[in-house]
């Protein structure tokens, strides 16, 4: 058993090489962040893939090699030699490893992410305050302070903190910029808030992902229920306010 | 107690099989079917006169089909076979030949048989539906030449509740767990067994229903069948309601009958130690559901209330909408483990048998189950971290988190019986070995949805939909096909072609791969669900998925053709061909309709796992003082 053992070891450093490699270049090709809180929500999975990656060859590769390695062979009948129950060593360091990975996991990426993301709300002293009102099949923004109403193109600056405030007037839908990493459902007699600081300039033409997009199932218009997004210079933003505002 | 007349009887040998088949013995089903189709048309027109509207208004349509089930119920043999003799008549005898098959029948082996036959049935058309969806999204806008956005969410819609309710939540506890649950336990029947009968009968108006929602116009909300959307999205919703909250009614009666036959009808000897890990992952699946379908399936008959009788739980200004999701979850994520237990039980319940091992830490292998079953319960929020506030996210990722703890437990089990055994590798041992392999998938990327932050991005996307696709078909419908090619000789007496059996799960597992592998990707570049278009930067992506999709639906045909021309000529099965020491592989194959005669019982005097050489038999046999 002990000699098994040591081609296990041999199966899991090539299967790592292997896996870990091909996640390297999956992690290089990652879609557009476009946010701050794009880079939190992605750094969590990235962080977890790279461990989702590690465990899969650890286990699946022990499944993959005890079939190959204990298989019978044709002709071979009769049961085999060892007949163990529990082998102590064996289980607690299962038990304690389980244990840790969570523990470590709801830490980071999990309250660290969110304590991240909660930061940036309450350090935006003055944020850019957006009204989203969703209804089926549309989206239409607001901006109190510009004085601005009822345009269908999400227009926002980048580098600064926007506070969107989001209405439905019908039923659920969910407000999601996938550039921008995070999302929130809008419910029914319910306001809710979501802070998003872009950080990279571009339009739905320039990058698809850019695009405000319903994520929660609204009706037959649903998939059509998109808006376009334009993120400006701070100085281009104001030239923006100043020709749509009244 | 729960002993019929019949079954005290020694009967030598009456197998199931040894009177022919006649046509007529089809009748009962006929009838139920005639009496549905009479009471749904007869309560939905009066209904309908009577409120001045139309038959598939939500009103009429409820009632419709609140009689047309009783209809059918009654038509189906329970009248004569049960409710007379409540009101003073003489009860019909129970049927031992091949025509319990087709009407309502106290024997919970043929309530099993006829779960797996209709399980195939709603794999199919629920199979179907999937097919429609990829060839939807073989191109970014096919809605001009195929579906329209309304008949592709119906579509998806009913593929999801099909899937789910009438296929995965009863493939193993209904077909495989209903049939083997009283023989493991050397018991002659289950606790209730008109209840179980009753449990099947349910299953097939709440599927009509859905798949024929469209002809009432449809639901447009998925499977989730949120308010308020659900309200004003077509009367198709009503047989939504009605149908799920009728298939967990039938689970509920199955996990009643479950619960009781461990806890009162386990054979002399068979302690809690010593019942099979099977019968374990059917406890812990049962306590499941009845401690949380009762919230939900009232929920959706809440949501009904808002739509036909004017309420306001969910809907109008005074309506909480969140509240349904709440009660929704409150079953429908634990309800994953409904399907998944039962399958991790028969990964532990085949592996030492084919690798002639004793079960490695079969304790914890127990607390693992239970452990699941308990820790389920409270997680359903994480489905929603994107509507919640913000205090209940740590609570819920926490918890979310530490279910795979217990999860963990059943591989740990698996792992060490496989280490050091003899595998002998048939190919229902493969395909647990792939449903373990995909499952580990389904399961480490579950943690990114538990995980909040990753949770913000990747919810509601194709990420989601790859993760319950491994956990669901990888390893649910995987573990499914290896149970019925495993005890396949055990029901029919004959064998699986083994060949076409390692073919087809070969084609299985890289096309299912190929599928819903890149679907991880396309939910990173920000492909959401439930979309009948979508923008063209992810079109090569879903040409893939689609074309392996094809691949893999295909492949279902050859174990359907393969368990048929099986059934029909394949070879003629020992009684125990995997050398299992398992109780049910003590009676001949096929099982005999009284698997333990009276005049003689049933001692367990032993792990029912021992392999070594000059292993003590578990199992003695001795009269009784009742036999003559
Ligand atoms: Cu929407």
């Amino acid at each position: 058993m002990v000699k098994a053992f040591g081609g296990l070891v041999v199966a899991w450093i090539i299967g790592m090489a292997i896996a870990e490699g091909l996640t390297a270049y999956g992690v290089d090709h990652w879609p557009l962040l476009g946010s701050v809180q794009a880079h939190i929500t992605a750094d969590a999975t990235i962080y977890l893939i790279w461990q989702a990656v590690a465990i899969y060859v650890l286990v699946g590769g022990t499944i993959v090699y005890c079939a190959i390695r204990f298989r019978a062979r044709p002709g071979d009948s009769g049961p085999p030699a060892y007949q163990r129950r529990y082998f102590g060593p064996f289980v607690i360091f299962w038990l304690i490893m389980s244990i840790a990975i969570n523990l470590a996991n709801t830490i980071y990426p999990g309250m660290v992410g969110l304590e991240q993301l909660w930061g940036i709300q309450l350090k935006a002293k003055h944020p850019l305050v957006v009204d989203v009102t969703a209804q089926q099949w549309k989206w239409t923004f607001s901006y109190p302070k510009q004085g601005i109403t009822d345009v269908s193109k999400l227009v926002v600056p980048v580098g600064q903190t926007i506070d969107f405030v989001l209405r439905t007037k019908d039923v659920m839908h969910d407000f999601w910029v996938p550039a921008w990493g995070v999302k929130k459902d809008v419910i029914p007699n319910e306001i809710r808030h979501l802070y998003v600081t872009p950080t990279v300039l571009g339009s739905t033409k320039t990058n698809p992902m850019i695009r405000v997009q319903c994520s929660l199932i609204c009706g037959n218009g649903h998939p059509m229920m998109r808006a376009p997004v334009e993120v400006l210079t701070k100085a281009a933003f104001k030239t923006w306010v100043s020709n749509n505002s009244f | 107690m729960a002993t019929t007349d019949v079954q005290g009887r020694t009967v030598g040998g009456a197998g199931g099989g040894e009177q022919p088949f006649v046509w007529s013995m089809v009748l009962p089903m006929v009838r139920a079917g005639l009496f549905g189709f009479i009471g749904y048309f007869a309560a939905a027109w009066i209904t309908a006169m009577v409120t001045h509207s139309v038959i598939v208004n939500p009103l009429p349509a409820t009632l419709g089909y609140v009689f047309g089930l009783l209809g059918w119920i009654a038509g189906s043999g329970i009248w004569d076979g049960w409710i007379r003799r409540a009101f003073g008549g003489e009860e019909a005898p129970s049927l031992t030949g091949v025509e319990r098959y087709f009407r309502f029948s106290s024997d919970p082996k043929a309530t099993a048989v006829r779960y797996v036959i209709f399980n195939v049935l709603a794999f199919f058309f629920a199979g179907l539906a999937a097919m429609m969806i990829r060839i939807q999204l073989l191109t970014p806008d096919s809605t001009s030449w195929w579906l329209s956005e309304v008949h592709y969410n119906m579509t998806f819609g009913i593929h999801g509740l099909m899937m789910l309710l009438a296929v995965a939540a009863s493939v193993i506890v209904g077909g495989m767990g209903y049939y083997l649950l009283p023989i493991m336990l050397g018991a002659r029947t289950v606790i209730y067994p008109r209840l179980l009968g009753l449990s099947w009968w349910l299953l097939p108006p709440a599927a009509v229903a859905v798949f024929l929602s469209p002809l009432i116009g449809g639901f447009q909300t998925g499977w989730w069948g949120y308010p308020p959307l659900a309200q004003n999205s077509g009367s198709g919703i009503v047989f939504y309601a009605l149908g799920a909250a009728t298939l967990l009614t039938s689970s509920l009666l199955g996990a009643l009958n479950i619960m009781g036959t461990i806890i009162y009808m386990r054979a002399k000897g068979m302690s809690l130690g010593r019942v099979p890990m099977f019968v374990w992952g059917l406890f812990a699946a049962s306590t499941i559901l009845i401690v949380e379908a009762p919230a939900t399936f009232t929920g959706t008959l809440m949501d009904l209330s808002d739509m036909i009788l004017g309420s306001h739980f969910y809907t109008g200004p005074t309506g909480i909408p969140l509240a349904y999701d709440d009660q929704f979850w409150w079953l429908f994520h634990p309800e994953v483990y409904v399907f998944a237990l039962p399958a991790f039980a028969l990964w532990l319940e085949i592996l030492p048998a084919a690798a002639q091992r004793p079960l490695f830490a079969r304790n914890w292998a127990v607390a693992g189950l239970l452990g699941v079953s308990m820790v389920g319960v409270m997680l359903g929020v994480h489905h929603y971290f994107t509507a919640v506030s913000a205090v209940r996210m740590p609570i819920f990722m926490t918890i979310t988190e530490t279910v795979s703890i217990p999860t963990g437990f059943v591989f740990l089990a698996a792992l060490g019986t496989l280490w050091g055994g003899r595998l002998k590798l048939s190919s229902p041992v493969l395909l647990c070995l792939m449903a373990m392999m995909n499952f580990l998938i389904g399961g480490l990327t579950g943690i990114f949805n538990a995980d909040v932050p990753a949770d913000f991005q990747l919810h509601n996307t194709y990420w989601v939909i790859a993760h319950f696709h491994y956990t669901i078909l990888g390893a649910v419908i995987f573990s499914w096909l290896a149970g019925l090619y495993w005890w396949f000789p055990k029901v029919t007496g004959r064998m699986v072609n083994e060949f076409w059996a390692k073919f087809h799960a070969w084609w299985f597992f890289i096309f299912f791969n190929m599928t819903f592998f890149p679907m991880f990707i396309l939910g990173i570049e920000g492909m959401n669900r439930r979309i009948a278009v979508y923008l063209p930067y992810l079109h090569p992506l879903n040409e893939f998925v689609s074309i392996s999709a094809f691949f893999l639906g295909a492949g279902f045909l050859i174990p359907a053709a393969n368990l048929y021309i099986s059934w029909r000529s394949g070879k003629k099965a020992p009684q125990n061909p995997w050398g299992s020491k398992s109780l049910e592989w003590h009676s001949p194959s096929p099982t005999p309709y009284i698997v333990f005669p009276e005049g003689s019982e049933v001692t367990v005097v032993g792990p029912n796992d021992n392999y070594a050489d000059g292993a003590p038999e578990p199992f003695v046999w001795a009269p009784t003082a009742a036999g003559k």
